[in-house]
C-alpha cells in the first residue's frame, strides 16, 4: 500500500506541498483547498495528513468511503451526503473539507506534493 | 460536618472526594465536583481530601431519554 | 408470497401528479393533504403566519390538527387526522440528530391532542419530495397504501389486501416493492404500524431506515398515545415515501457553511467524549439502566420502588453482550450519537413467528425499564422478545410496561384472578404471562385485547365489574390525562412530578427531566426555583419538535468547557449550537431567548388545544398518588428511615411511637400539599391563571392571539 509519510523535523514549512495539492485536485492555489496541512509551530512544523488507516470508512452512514484494491481510502462523491462525521472522527484530522463543496476531501497519496517538498519532510513508501 | 449540595451530611478524617462519591453511591458518569466553588477535576477525585466545613457540590448533569 | 403476486394483488384508487418543488431556506412552502376516505390528494400552500407562529413540525401538527377537528371529534371520527412533519432544520445531514418526524392526531388514550416524535428516514424524504407535512384524514373502506414518489412527483393510493399487517415483514415488503433496485433501498422509509394496533389503544408506528450494512429495515417507533391505533382505524396499512439523491445541502440553507461548522464541531466532541460520558455508540440509551437503580429511580414492581437486587441481569453490561453492531447506527445521516442499537439473530421463543431469527431494535433504557423492572421480570431474553413483539405488533412498549405492572399489581392484590384474566397468572416476574398477554392483544382476544385499552379504562372496568376500590386504583394506576407513565420513579423529586403532571399530552419525561438537578443536586431549592425550570425546559424541549430534532445530541453529550458555565444543566454551549443551525437554514437572526418564545407559542396553542377539547385544566393535572409518595405499608417500611427523616424534618411530625398508618398519612398530606404549591408556582410562571388557563395578556405578549385561541380561553377566564 502506498502511504504519504512525514518527517516534520524536516519541514521548513514553505507549504508548496499545499499548494501542489489544491492545484492538481482544486485547479487553484488555495491552501484551504489542500489535502495536507501544514499547521507551523514555534518549536516544531505538523505535518497533518491522511495515515489511510480507515477509521472514516466505519463512521461513514452509507458506506461512501472504502479502500480500493491499492489500500487507499476513497471517497465516493456521489454517494457521500455530505454529514461530515468522517471530519470529526479522523483521529489525525486529515479529512478536510470546504464550504465550497457539500463532500469532504482526502488524501489519496498521489504523491504530487512530496514531489515538491524541497526537503524530503514528505515522500510516498510502500508499506 | 460538611455541606453536600446545601444540605448537611458527616464528615470524617481524609475524606476524599473519591470516598465521598462512593459512600453516596454517586455512580453517574458526568458531574461536575466543586469545593469551596472551585472546580475539582475528576483525575484529583482520589487524592483531593475534603476539609471539615467545607461547601462540596457534586452536580449531575441533566439527562433522561 | 412474492412481491409481484403482493403488488399484482392492488387496486389503484388515486393518483397524484405535482410539480417537484425546491427547498427554499428549510421550507418547501407546501404540505401534502390525502383524505383516504374519498380519495382525495391536494397540495396545500404553507402561509407566512405558520411559519412564523408554528415554525415546522409539531407546530404544523397542532395547527392543521386544530383545523381538521371541533370540539366534539373522537379519535375514531373519520375527520381527526394524522399529521407527519419534519421541521424547517429536518434533513441537514451535518448536526447530529436532524432526522425526527413528528406525528400528531387525537389520540384514542386521552381525547387530546397527541405528539410523538420518531427516528427513521420518513420525514426527511418526505420534505425532499416537495413536502414539509402530510396530513392524512378520512377512513379507508378497505386496506391501502399510499405511495410517495418524491423524483417522480406521484402520488398514489393502492388499495393493498395482501400485505402483511406486522411491520417487520410489512417494512420489508413494501421497501422491496417501491425500490427500483438493492440500491434503491435507502431511499424508501415506509410508516406502518401492526396487528395489536387493530384493537389496542396504545398501538404505534414504525418508521422504517433501511440499513445499508445488514441489508434490512430498522425501525424506530413514534410510541406515544395510540396514534397507530387512529392509522389502522382509517385503514391505512402503510405511507412509503421515496427519494432517491440525498445530499448535504438540499436543505438550500442560507448558510451553509454556518452549519458545516457547528456540526463538524459536534462531531468532534462526541468523538472525543461519548465513551466516557454516556456511551450512546456503544449501548444507546441503555447506559442508564443500573445508573437508575443506583439512585432508586428505576422503577420496579409498578412504580413501588426504584431499586431491585437482580437488576445486574438486565443492566447495560448485559445488553452490551447482546447487541451485534457492524458499526454505530444513526436513525438519519450524521447522526454521530448513534444511538440506535439492534440485536441481530435474535431466536424467538413464543408467538407467531416463534423459531425465527429476527432483528430486535432495542433495547432502549424505557423497554428494559417498563417491560423489565417495572414488571418484575429481569431476564433480558424476555425484556428483547417482548421489545421485538411491541415493535412489530405496535405496542408502545413504555405503556404496555406500565399497564402491565399495574394489571400484575391488581393481580396480586386479589382485584383481579386466573378467572378474569382468563388463566394468565400476572404475578410480578412472569415473563411468559406478560408475552401470552400480548399476543392476544394482537390477536385481538382474551384478557390481553382489555389490556390493550390502557390503565385509565382498565381502572374504570376493574371498579364497576369487579368491585375494585377505586380509590387504591386511582392511587396506583400510573396513568395521567389517560396517557400512561414513562419509566422513571418520581417520587422524591416533587420537580419531576410537575415535570410528569404539568405536561401537554400527558406523563412524558419529554417536556422535563428535572430530577437530578433537584433531588440529587439540590439546585431547585424553591418553589420559584423548580417553576423556572418547569418554564425553561419543557419550553427548550419543545423547539426540538418544532423543528425535526433529536432531543439526545443537546444534553446527553457534553462539552469539555460546560462545567465552566453558569447553568452547566442547560449546556448552553448547545443552546447555541440549535440557534445557529437554525439561523443558517433558515437566514432568521433569532437568540436563546427567541427561541424560548417560539416554543411557548406552540406550547400554549397546544394547551388551549387541550382545553377546546374540554381537557387542559387544573383538575387534569392532577397526579396519581403513587407518583408522589408511598401508597401502601410495604412501601413506607421499604424506605422508612427516608420518610421517616422527612417527617422529622420537613412535615414538623414526630413520628416516635406512630403507627405506619398514621406515618403515611401525615407524609401523603404533606406531599399532596406540596404539589399543589408547586402547580401554582407553575403556571404563575407560565403565565397562566390559577385555574391552567394562559391569560389574554399572556398570549398577546408573545404573539399567540391568534383569534381562534383567544375565543376559546375567553370562555374559560
Amino acid at each position: 500500500m502506498k502511504v504519504l509519510k512525514r518527517k516534520s523535523e524536516l519541514c521548513i514549512a514553505c507549504h508548496a506541498c499545499e499548494s501542489a495539492c489544491s492545484n492538481t485536485w482544486f485547479k487553484e492555489d488555495n491552501a484551504e483547498k489542500s489535502c495536507i496541512k501544514i499547521k507551523e509551530g514555534e518549536k516544531e512544523n505538523v505535518i497533518i495528513s491522511c495515515t489511510q488507516c480507515g477509521e472514516c470508512i466505519d463512521v461513514c452512514p452509507v458506506e461512501a468511503i472504502t479502500r480500493d484494491k491499492n489500500g487507499i481510502v476513497r471517497i465516493n462523491k456521489s454517494n457521500c451526503v455530505g454529514c461530515f462525521i468522517c471530519v470529526g472522527f479522523c483521529p489525525v484530522l486529515a479529512m478536510f473539507m470546504n464550504d465550497e463543496y457539500i463532500e469532504p476531501f482526502k488524501c489519496v497519496a498521489c504523491g504530487q506534493c512530496a514531489k515538491q517538498c524541497p526537503t524530503n519532510a514528505i515522500f510516498i513508501e510502500q508499506e | 460536618m460538611i455541606k453536600l449540595n446545601n444540605r448537611d451530611y458527616e464528615w470524617e478524617v481524609g475524606l476524599t472526594v473519591q470516598r465521598l462519591l462512593d459512600k453516596k453511591s454517586f455512580t453517574y458518569p458526568k458531574l461536575i465536583i466543586k469545593i469551596n466553588n472551585v472546580l475539582v477535576p475528576s483525575e484529583e477525585y482520589a487524592s483531593t481530601i475534603i476539609k471539615d466545613g467545607d461547601d462540596v457540590k457534586v452536580i449531575h448533569l441533566l439527562a433522561g431519554g | 408470497m412474492s412481491i409481484e403476486k403482493l403488488k399484482s394483488a392492488h387496486k389503484l384508487l388515486a393518483e397524484y401528479k405535482y410539480e417537484l418543488g425546491k427547498i427554499e431556506k428549510g421550507y418547501t412552502n407546501r404540505t401534502l393533504y390525502i383524505n383516504v376516505g374519498d380519495n382525495v390528494i391536494k397540495e396545500k400552500p404553507v402561509t407566512q403566519l405558520m411559519k412564523d407562529k408554528f415554525i415546522g413540525g409539531k407546530g404544523f401538527g397542532m395547527y392543521y390538527l386544530w383545523h381538521a377537528v371541533t370540539p366534539e371529534t373522537k379519535w375514531n371520527d373519520p375527520e381527526n387526522e394524522i399529521v407527519i412533519a419534519s421541521g424547517p432544520v429536518g434533513g441537514i445531514t451535518q448536526y447530529p440528530g436532524a432526522g425526527k418526524s413528528l406525528v400528531c392526531s387525537l389520540s384514542p388514550l386521552t381525547g387530546m391532542p397527541m405528539d410523538s416524535n420518531v427516528g427513521g428516514y420518513f420525514g426527511p424524504l418526505l420534505k425532499f419530495s416537495g413536502f414539509d407535512a402530510l396530513e392524512l384524514q378520512g377512513k379507508a373502506d378497505k386496506d391501502i397504501i399510499i405511495f410517495i414518489d418524491g423524483n417522480k412527483g406521484t402520488i398514489s393510493i393502492e388499495e393493498a389486501p395482501e400485505e402483511a399487517i406486522d411491520s417487520h415483514i410489512l417494512g420489508e415488503q413494501l421497501t422491496e416493492m417501491y425500490a427500483e433496485n438493492e440500491e434503491d433501498k435507502r431511499n424508501i422509509s415506509v410508516v406502518s404500524a401492526g396487528s395489536a394496533a387493530n384493537h389496542a389503544y396504545i398501538g404505534l408506528l414504525n418508521f422504517t431506515f433501511y440499513d445499508v450494512r445488514r441489508k434490512q429495515i430498522r425501525l424506530k417507533q413514534a410510541g406515544r398515545g395510540g396514534i397507530g391505533t387512529v392509522f389502522r382505524n382509517k385503514n391505512i396499512k402503510a405511507v412509503v415515501v421515496r427519494f432517491a439523491g440525498v445530499k448535504g445541502n438540499l436543505n438550500n440553507a442560507a448558510d451553509q457553511g454556518k452549519i458545516n461548522k457547528t456540526g463538524i464541531k459536534l462531531h468532534k466532541e462526541i468523538h472525543d467524549f461519548d465513551a466516557q460520558q454516556c456511551r450512546m455508540r456503544q449501548v444507546g440509551t441503555a447506559n442508564i439502566i443500573e445508573v437508575m437503580d443506583q439512585y432508586d429511580l428505576l422503577p420496579t414492581h409498578n412504580y413501588k420502588f426504584g431499586a431491585h437486587p437482580d437488576t445486574y441481569k438486565i443492566s447495560s453490561k448485559v445488553f452490551t453482550g447482546m447487541i451485534t453492531q457492524n458499526t454505530p447506527d444513526g436513525c438519519w445521516y450524521g447522526c454521530s450519537l448513534s444511538c440506535a442499537k439492534a440485536v441481530d439473530h435474535f431466536e424467538l421463543k413464543t408467538g407467531p413467528y416463534k423459531g425465527q431469527k429476527v432483528i430486535v431494535d432495542g433495547p432502549e433504557y424505557e423497554n428494559a425499564a417498563g417491560l423489565g423492572s417495572n414488571c418484575g421480570i429481569f431476564d433480558p431474553h424476555a425484556v428483547l422478545e417482548l421489545n421485538f413483539y411491541c415493535d412489530t405488533y405496535a405496542v408502545d412498549t413504555i405503556s404496555y410496561g406500565t399497564m402491565t405492572a399495574f394489571v400484575m399489581e391488581c393481580y396480586e392484590n386479589g382485584i383481579i384472578n386466573k378467572e378474569i384474566t382468563g388463566g394468565l397468572k400476572l404475578n410480578f416476574g412472569n415473563a411468559e404471562a406478560s408475552l401470552e398477554m400480548l399476543h392476544q392483544m394482537a390477536r385481538g382476544e382474551g384478557f390481553g385485547k382489555l389490556a390493550g385499552l390502557g390503565v385509565r379504562n382498565l381502572k374504570k372496568l376493574f371498579i364497576e365489574q369487579y368491585g375494585a376500590d377505586p380509590v387504591f386504583l386511582n392511587d396506583i394506576g400510573m396513568e395521567q390525562k389517560g396517557l400512561e407513565f414513562s419509566e422513571y420513579m418520581p417520587k422524591e423529586s416533587l420537580a419531576q412530578q410537575g415535570g410528569y403532571g404539568l405536561t401537554n399530552k400527558g406523563p412524558q419525561h419529554d417536556e422535563a427531566w428535572l430530577i437530578f438537578m433537584d433531588m440529587v443536586n439540590n439546585q431547585l431549592p424553591t418553589f420559584e426555583d423548580k417553576a423556572e425550570a418547569l418554564h425553561y425546559f419543557p419550553m427548550f424541549r419543545t423547539w426540538f419538535g418544532l423543528n425535526g430534532l433529536c432531543k439526545l445530541p443537546w444534553n446527553d453529550i457534553v462539552p469539555e468547557g460546560n462545567k465552566h458555565s453558569d447553568e452547566p444543566a442547560k449546556i448552553p454551549e448547545h443552546v447555541q449550537n440549535y440557534v445557529d443551525i437554525f439561523n443558517g437554514v433558515t437566514g432568521k437572526n433569532i437568540d436563546k431567548a427567541q427561541l424560548i418564545v417560539q416554543s411557548e407559542r406552540v406550547y400554549n396553542f397546544q394547551r388551549i388545544f387541550n382545553i377546546r377539547m374540554g381537557y387542559g385544566k387544573r383538575i387534569h393535572d392532577a397526579i396519581p398518588y403513587r407518583a408522589m409518595g408511598p401508597v401502601t405499608v410495604e412501601e413506607y417500611l421499604s424506605r422508612a428511615e427516608r420518610y421517616d427523616g422527612q417527617l422529622k424534618e420537613l412535615v414538623g411530625f414526630n413520628p416516635e411511637g406512630k403507627s405506619t398508618e398514621e406515618k403515611m398519612a401525615a407524609l401523603r398530606a404533606y406531599r399532596e400539599d406540596q404539589y399543589q404549591k408547586l402547580t401554582d408556582a407553575v403556571y404563575k410562571r407560565r403565565g397562566w391563571t390559577m385555574d391552567g388557563v394562559p391569560t389574554v395578556e399572556h398570549l398577546q405578549s408573545i404573539g399567540m392571539d391568534l383569534p381562534e385561541v383567544i375565543e376559546v380561553v375567553k370562555k374559560h377566564l
